[in-house]
C-alpha cells in the first residue's frame, strides 16, 4: 500500500466535553480541505483505498472509534486513538473545552510501473 | 491523457488590520498547503519536479494580488498563479475603525490543483510477458 497523502485537521467540542465529538469534527476539518481526484482522473476504483485514521485526544477511552470511522465516504477505514489533542480548562467556570487531532492517511495498492510522465 | 489532475488542496486565509490582498492570498495558499501531505509523486515514482501546481486565488480585487509574492510560497512544481473575484470583504463597525489600519476584514480563498503529464503504460503487459 502506498500512502497518497497524509490529512490534518483538528475540531473541537467547547462545552459538551464530547471527545467522540471533537474527533468527528477534527476528521472532517482534515478531509475537507483536500480531494484525491485521481480516482476520477485516472478511473480507479475508491472501494480498494485504505484509511488509516489516528486521533490524539486528552482521553482516547472517550472516543467512540465507530462513530468516528462513520464519517469517512469511502475506503476501508481503521481508527486508531492516542494520547494527545488539548483540554483547555476555565479556571473560573471550571468548563473543559476539548480539543481533538486527527491526521487521516489514504493508501492505495498502486503499481508506478503502470504510469509514466507523457512521452510525447 | 496529457494533463491529469492528481489532487486539490483548499485553504481559505485573512487579513484581520492591513487590508493586505497578497498577505490573504498567502495565508490561504499555506492553509491549502500545510493541511496535507501529498506524496503523489512518489506514489507514482515521478520525480517531484514534473509536478505541476496550479494555484486559484479568489478575493474582492484580483487586481491587488501580487502573484509573484503567492508563487514564491510554493516549494517546488510549475505552474500557473491564477487570481478571480470571489472571497469576502467585511466592512468594520465604525467603533473598531482605527488610524492606520485597514477599515475592512478581507477572506481569501486558495485552490491547489496538483496535476502530472502522465499517461497509462500501454505496453506493461506485453513486456511483461504477461499471456492475458
Amino acid at each position: 500500500m502506498t500512502r497518497l497523502i497524509l490529512e490534518l485537521g483538528a475540531g473541537n467540542d467547547l462545552y459538551g466535553e464530547d471527545y467522540t465529538k471533537a474527533a468527528c469534527r477534527a476528521v472532517h476539518d482534515a478531509l475537507h480541505h483536500s480531494s484525491l481526484t485521481l480516482f476520477r482522473t485516472l478511473d480507479l476504483a475508491h472501494g480498494d483505498m485504505r484509511v488509516n485514521v489516528t486521533i490524539g485526544v486528552q482521553h482516547p477511552d472517550r472516543v467512540d472509534a465507530a462513530l468516528v470511522a462513520a464519517e469517512l465516504p469511502r475506503g476501508k477505514a481503521v481508527v486508531t486513538v492516542v494520547q494527545g489533542g488539548q483540554n483547555i480548562t476555565d479556571p473560573n467556570s471550571g468548563t473543559v473545552s476539548v480539543i481533538a487531532s486527527a491526521a487521516v492517511e489514504a493508501c492505495l495498492d498502486l503499481d508506478p510501473n503502470n504510469w509514466q510522465l507523457s512521452q510525447t | 491523457m496529457a494533463k491529469t489532475r492528481v489532487a486539490m488542496e483548499l485553504g481559505m486565509g485573512s487579513s484581520l488590520r492591513r487590508g493586505d490582498y497578497t498577505q490573504a492570498a498567502v495565508r490561504a495558499l499555506k492553509d491549502a498547503l500545510w493541511h496535507n501531505s501529498l506524496s503523489m509523486a512518489e506514489a507514482f515514482s515521478f520525480p517531484k519536479e514534473a509536478m505541476i501546481v496550479d494555484v486559484e486565488i479568489a478575493v474582492q480585487h484580483p487586481d491587488q494580488v501580487d502573484t509573484a509574492a503567492v508563487k514564491a510560497v510554493l516549494p517546488y512544481g510549475t505552474g500557473a498563479v491564477t487570481v478571480t473575484h470571489g472571497g469576502l470583504d467585511i466592512a468594520k463597525p465604525t467603533q473598531n475603525r482605527t488610524a492606520g489600519a485597514s477599515n475592512k476584514t478581507i477572506i481569501a480563498h486558495a485552490a491547489v490543483l496538483v496535476s502530472f503529464d502522465m499517461e497509462r503504460k500501454t505496453t506493461t503487459l506485453a513486456a511483461a510477458g504477461d499471456p492475458a
